[in-house]
């Protein structure tokens, strides 16, 4: 994103005068066929993207669904009081928060872990054939990630066979509210570590290999050349990919929430998205389930702003705009 | 070049994590090497635990059934459908807007980008979403697999990106020529994106494969099932094989049940390695910064 802002603000310097004389009409009329080449897209953003964002009107409304967006009378804050007010709204939040923060704070910093070990496997056949297994998963659906997890988790599965063995009962880990974020975790690490190595890879490789020669012949062994060299200079992509995790904090995978969940797990792993679809679609009640989405996107939408700043502020060039 | 010599600490360093490094991608793989040795056993060795990683009573039985399966056929061909004519729509549909958003002439491309990238930070809440998308008759409809997903505002900055750096004289040799815009995107401009078609073409398909939340909310008619749908009504409806209960079958729930999620696995598998060969490539098209 920073890239096509940077190149867009470059744009507006390299326009010709002449260009920038040019009305709206006289530019349309020279360049037709870009206008109605960017149709299509125009069109799709304002009917899958923006009507869905106007829509969020019905959270002040008392939708009926015979009525309609036109119809449905309006309500003003209702939604939003009574949520504050509502038990179950404040556990899916917490629920919500409580697995984000985990996310960022156990799931995050594990690719950036493995990138730099994988880094450090010099021999290259056995560094690739090691990366395609840390891939693979990241290609399988949740659903199929879930249901291995079940399966691995379960009373005849691997985990409770080695627990046998030991001399300990069997445990029912899917079903157990003690497990449920911990197996949301290993999972997401799972399904997704190996997959986000890339982009630190890639800016790994960006990297001068004159700095760990010098820093070689300084006497730097390899662990300190990790920690001084390659570390510092991943910051700034580091600090990018942190802020979009921060910014999504709240945007819980819905397929792999839903697809671990169990009604006995319930109290600690339903989140705002698997209630809403819970109460909102299945069940019909749209107004109220909208102002939860509504409340999500709020919060989103400032902690995005807030990070984005602070990270301008704190960075030449940080932040994603 | 300088070679320094590695320092004892180095190799030992070097050697335990390649091993380390190597142990983890065995237990990531266990649970799919569990799931391909159940798909093959026996039912009451399963049921009792006694397989790990490799048949127990070896058979080919669960799979006979799941084959024989003609749903499961089904959802797998409307995915293929979906997969195969959503990736080629959702790239052109990209291309054609992210070309245009690639020139410095074309006025409105400016504000159509803030347009872009504000439904990146602002996400729209799924039920407005879901209700739009109704009224636009997508319920209960494939095209509800493909149509939503047409453009994605990350692919399409990575795509103009990569427009913007193409080199401008083959364009402006055309344009001398009296090559209109369009003819310029399909015979000059997209032949010569063929890796970012590549990327962008996996990353929608991918997608589109394995996406869960969609058909979830919006497909209700079985017949029109995609194969992750159809994939979680066997896993949590366990009674596949009821409809014959007699004594000492050849296969149970669960062993039906792991043949099914490979069958789910194994055409990824295939293509995986054409894949690898390009999404590497893409992910660096992405670290844009």
């Amino acid at each position: 994103m920073q890239m096509a802002n940077k190149s867009s603000r470059i744009g507006t310097t390299v326009v010709s005068p002449r260009i920038k004389k040019e009305g709206w009409i006289q530019n349309f009329r020279k360049y037709k066929a870009l206008y109605l080449m960017a149709l299509p897209g125009i069109i799709f953003f304002i009917m899958f993207r923006y009507v869905p964002l106007g829509g969020i009107i019905i959270a002040f409304q008392d939708y009926m669904i015979f009525k309609g967006i036109r119809e449905s009378p309006f309500v003003g804050f209702q939604h939003f009081e009574s949520l504050f007010a509502y038990s179950q709204f404040w556990r899916v939040l917490k629920n919500t928060a409580i697995i984000g923060l985990y996310n960022i704070v156990f799931v995050f910093p594990v690719p950036i872990v493995l990138a730099l070990l994988f880094n450090e496997i010099k021999q290259m056949a056995y560094k690739r054939t090691v990366q395609t297994i840390y891939y693979i998963p990241h290609f399988f659906s949740w659903v199929i990630i879930s249901a291995l997890a079940f399966d691995f988790l379960s009373i005849s599965g691997v985990v409770n066979s080695f627990r046998g063995w030991f001399g300990y009962e069997p445990l029912l880990y899917m079903q157990s509210e003690a497990y449920f974020r911990t197996i949301v975790v290993l999972t997401s690490i799972w399904k997704e570590a190996g997959w986000g190595t890339i982009v630190l890879l890639a800016a790994i490789s960006g990297i001068n290999p004159e700095i760990y020669e010098a820093a070689a012949a300084d006497g730097a062994n390899r662990m300190r050349q990790m920690f001084n060299i390659t570390l510092p200079l991943l910051m700034p992509t580091i600090m990018i990919l942190m802020l979009i995790n921060m910014g999504n904090f709240l945007d819980l995978s819905f397929d792999q929430i839903y697809n671990l969940l169990t009604p006995m797990t319930y109290s600690v792993g339903d989140v705002i998205d698997t209630y809403v679809y819970r109460v909102g679609i299945v069940q019909g009640q749209y107004s109220s389930t909208t102002a939860i989405g509504l409340f999500q996107s709020g919060i989103g939408f400032i902690i995005v702003l807030f990070f984005n700043h602070l990270a301008r502020k704190y960075q030449e060039d940080g932040g994603l705009w | 070049m300088l070679r320094v010599r590695d320092s004892l600490g180095d190799v030992a360093f070097r050697y335990t994590n390649a091993i380390v490094l190597g142990l983890v991608s065995i237990l990531m793989l266990m649970p799919f090497v569990k799931v391909l040795a159940t798909s093959f056993s026996g039912p009451s060795p399963v049921d009792a635990g006694m397989v790990y990683f490799w048949p127990v009573q070896f058979n080919w039985d669960s799979w006979h059934y799941i084959l024989k399966q003609e749903a499961l056929w089904r959802s797998f061909f409307v995915t293929v459908f979906a997969t195969v004519i959503g990736t080629c729509f959702c790239l052109l549909m990209t291309a054609l807007f992210a070309y245009p958003l690639s020139k410095d002439e074309f006025k409105l491309g400016k504000i159509l980008m803030i347009m872009v990238v504000v439904t990146m930070i602002f996400r729209y809440p799924i039920i407005p979403y879901f209700l739009a998308l109704r009224t636009y008759g997508l319920y209960n409809s494939v095209w509800v697999l493909v149509v939503p997903f047409a453009i994605s505002a990350f692919n399409l900055i990575i795509m103009r990106t990569f427009f913007k750096g193409l080199p401008r004289a083959l364009e402006e040799a055309a344009q001398m020529e009296g090559c209109g815009y369009f003819r310029l995107l399909f015979s000059i401009v997209l032949p010569s994106s063929k890796a970012v078609l590549a990327t962008l073409g996996i990353f929608y398909a991918v997608g589109i494969w394995n996406q869960f939340m969609t058909p979830l909310m919006f497909i209700e008619d079985q017949s029109l099932y995609p194969l992750q749908l159809k994939l979680r009504e066997y896993i949590v409806n366990v009674d596949m094989a009821t409809d014959r209960l007699i004594e000492a079958l050849p296969y149970n729930n669960t062993t039906l049940e792991s043949a099914t999620i490979i069958f789910a696995i194994v055409p990824i598998l295939i293509v995986y390695p054409f894949l690898q060969k390009h999404f590497v490539k893409g992910a660096m098209l992405g670290s844009v910064k």
